[in-house]
């Protein structure tokens, strides 16, 4: 079924009081459409993950519309899996019960052996085997967001979104867990919007990038990516990877730029 | 293993240290003849009293009013501990009204408790289970108010309902701040339990103390400072295996 997945329709949201007031997003319009992986790119504090949270549930708009399914957000659903910038799996669970909590859940009741054959496909698919029973304190940052793709997989989301999941990895660990996400994401065909400040990391991922502008933010432009799927680490160096990140990194520069010479934030 | 070991010898270093200082002072006469005893003649009392006197009954006495002081107190403090971190206007209610009596030392409160419920067990009872509460009402609200947000967020995105919430993700994260709770509660209650020994019961350590000071048996006191010491350090020592074992899952891994 192709259609609209996710569509924001003149999103406008601003933080704090009087004087204080920092309006953050200034209209934001974009949508995602089945089965596509997007990225929206920005500058650091343009808002990107006031929008996932948004999307998400957690947070409404000042003013604008959200459509996820056809259906305004109201609130956070199972239908809408999250992997958090932070590491938000559960420290007291091993990797194994992190993954099947939500199919534990009232709300997504699986039988035992259910739960065991969609534990298992996950743990195989996020490259987890040998660690079912770590507790995430002993896992790298890398493996505890695996752990949280996985568990996020595991509940069977419509669409999922996710905030720099691998913000906090270093380049090498970044470029290998990117691959291991599309990989998977290849094989599970969810619609996806991923939240990042890296080109390289939006490029390589998506069907489409969104850019915004800094704050007050609004979309920059929406460029479709023209390297073909699935791809590979080799698809980072094809000329159409190489053009159109030079391109993306020439407008973030110009985007720095702008802001710093702008009012101070 | 030997390292368990060599950390068990380096204690008992520290004990053995302070048993020489304690004998080179008795002996040295630094005190009026009968004022200090020596740490042999504390020892062979306790073993007499164990034997003739029935002071295991003390100690058991005394153990029990702190288990039950500590049991009931903290039991308490838990959902009133839930219901102030979840509902705020509640903790904005009581919080300073939990600060005055936690402040209060419950010691102040035993002439009171004499007035209303006498002097028999139920009145000490009062006494070491308020202590309880009110030492480890507030370190239980605090932990649990403190609960990461984004554990509540990501079981929510995953369709959890209020009460899976709160049984599964709140509760487990909130388990290492009760314990913590559950340790301050136990140091104060044996703070407490002695004076209100002292003051109102026939038997039990700190009655036992009384007892001999007044007739002055100053091996005796001594003996019995000692069991208080070392029933609390035990007690203290067993929960913080439990604990060990409990919060295990936490990054920072405690000494
Ligand atoms: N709950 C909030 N209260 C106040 N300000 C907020 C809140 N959430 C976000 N902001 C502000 O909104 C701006 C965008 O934040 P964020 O969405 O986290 O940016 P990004 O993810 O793009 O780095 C920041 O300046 C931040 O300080
Ligand atoms: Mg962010």
């Amino acid at each position: 079924m192709a259609g609209t997945k996710i569509e924001f329709d003149d999103i406008r949201i601003g933080f704090g009081k009087g004087s204080d007031r920092k309006e953050v997003l200034d209209g934001v319009s974009f949508s995602i459409e089945d089965g596509e992986f997007v990225s929206v790119l920005g500058p650091s504090g343009c808002g990107k993950s006031t929008l996932l949270t948004m999307a998400a549930g957690f947070l409404k708009p000042d003013s604008g519309r959200l459509v996820v399914d056809g259906k305004p957000v109201t609130g956070p659903d199972r239908d809408r899996g999250v992997v958090f910038q932070q590491y938000a799996i559960f420290p007291w669970m091993s990797v194994r019960k992190n993954i099947a909590f939500g199919l534990t859940l009232r709300a997504n009741r699986r039988s035992r052996s259910e739960i065991d054959a969609s534990v298992d496909r996950y743990i195989e698919l996020m490259g987890l085997g040998g660690f079912e029973n770590a507790l995430p304190k002993q896992l790298s940052g890398g493996m505890r967001q695996r752990v949280a793709i996985a568990r996020a997989y595991a509940t069977d989301p419509s669409v999922l979104l996710m905030d720099e999941p691998f913000g906090a990895l270093d380049a090498q660990t970044r470029g290998f867990m990117q691959e291991l996400l599309h990989d998977a994401n290849q094989e599970e065909r969810r619609t996806a919007m991923f939240i990042t400040h890296s080109v390289e990391e939006a490029i390589f991922l998506s069907h489409r990038v969104v850019v915004l502008t800094g704050r007050p933010t609004t979309v920059h432009e929406v460029v479709d990516v023209p390297v073909p799927m699935p791809r590979t680490a080799e698809s980072r160096t094809s000329s159409q990877f190489i053009e159109l990140r030079r391109h993306l990194e020439e407008v973030m520069r110009s985007m720095t730029t702008f802001t710093a010479a702008g009012a101070p934030q | 293993m030997s390292r368990l070991l060599g950390r068990a010898l380096w204690s008992l270093g520290g004990f053995a240290l302070f048993l020489v200082l304690w004998y080179a002072v008795a002996l040295a006469g630094v005190f009026p003849p009968g004022q200090l005893p020596r740490p042999d003649e504390i020892l062979s009392t306790l073993v007499e009293r164990f034997r003739d006197r029935g002071l295991l009954l003390d100690v058991r006495l005394s153990v029990l009013r702190v288990l039950i002081g500590v049991a009931v107190g903290c039991a308490l403090a838990l959902p009133v501990g839930f219901l102030l971190a979840w509902y705020r206007p509640l903790r904005l209610m009581f919080d300073p009204l939990i600060s005055f009596f936690r402040a209060l030392p419950p010691i102040a409160l035993i002439p009171l408790v004499i007035v209303y419920l006498g002097i028999g067990e139920q009145a000490r009872l009062s006494i070491l289970i308020y202590a309880a509460f009110f030492s480890s009402v507030v370190v239980i609200y605090e932990g649990i108010a403190a609960t990461d947000e984004i554990y509540i967020r990501a079981a929510r995105s995953m369709g959890a309902s209020q009460l899976e919430l709160f049984t599964r993700v709140v509760v487990p994260l909130a388990v290492p701040q009760v314990l913590v709770g559950v340790r301050v509660a136990l140091g104060v209650c044996w703070a407490t339990l002695v004076a209100a020994e002292l003051i109102a019961a026939q038997r039990g350590l700190g009655a036992t103390i009384q007892d001999a000071a007044g007739f002055f048996q100053i091996e005796m006191v001594y003996g019995g400072v000692v069991l208080i010491g070392l029933s609390a350090l035990v007690m203290d020592r067993l929960l913080a295996l439990v604990m060990k074992r409990a919060v295990r899952w936490q990054e920072r891994v405690g000494g």
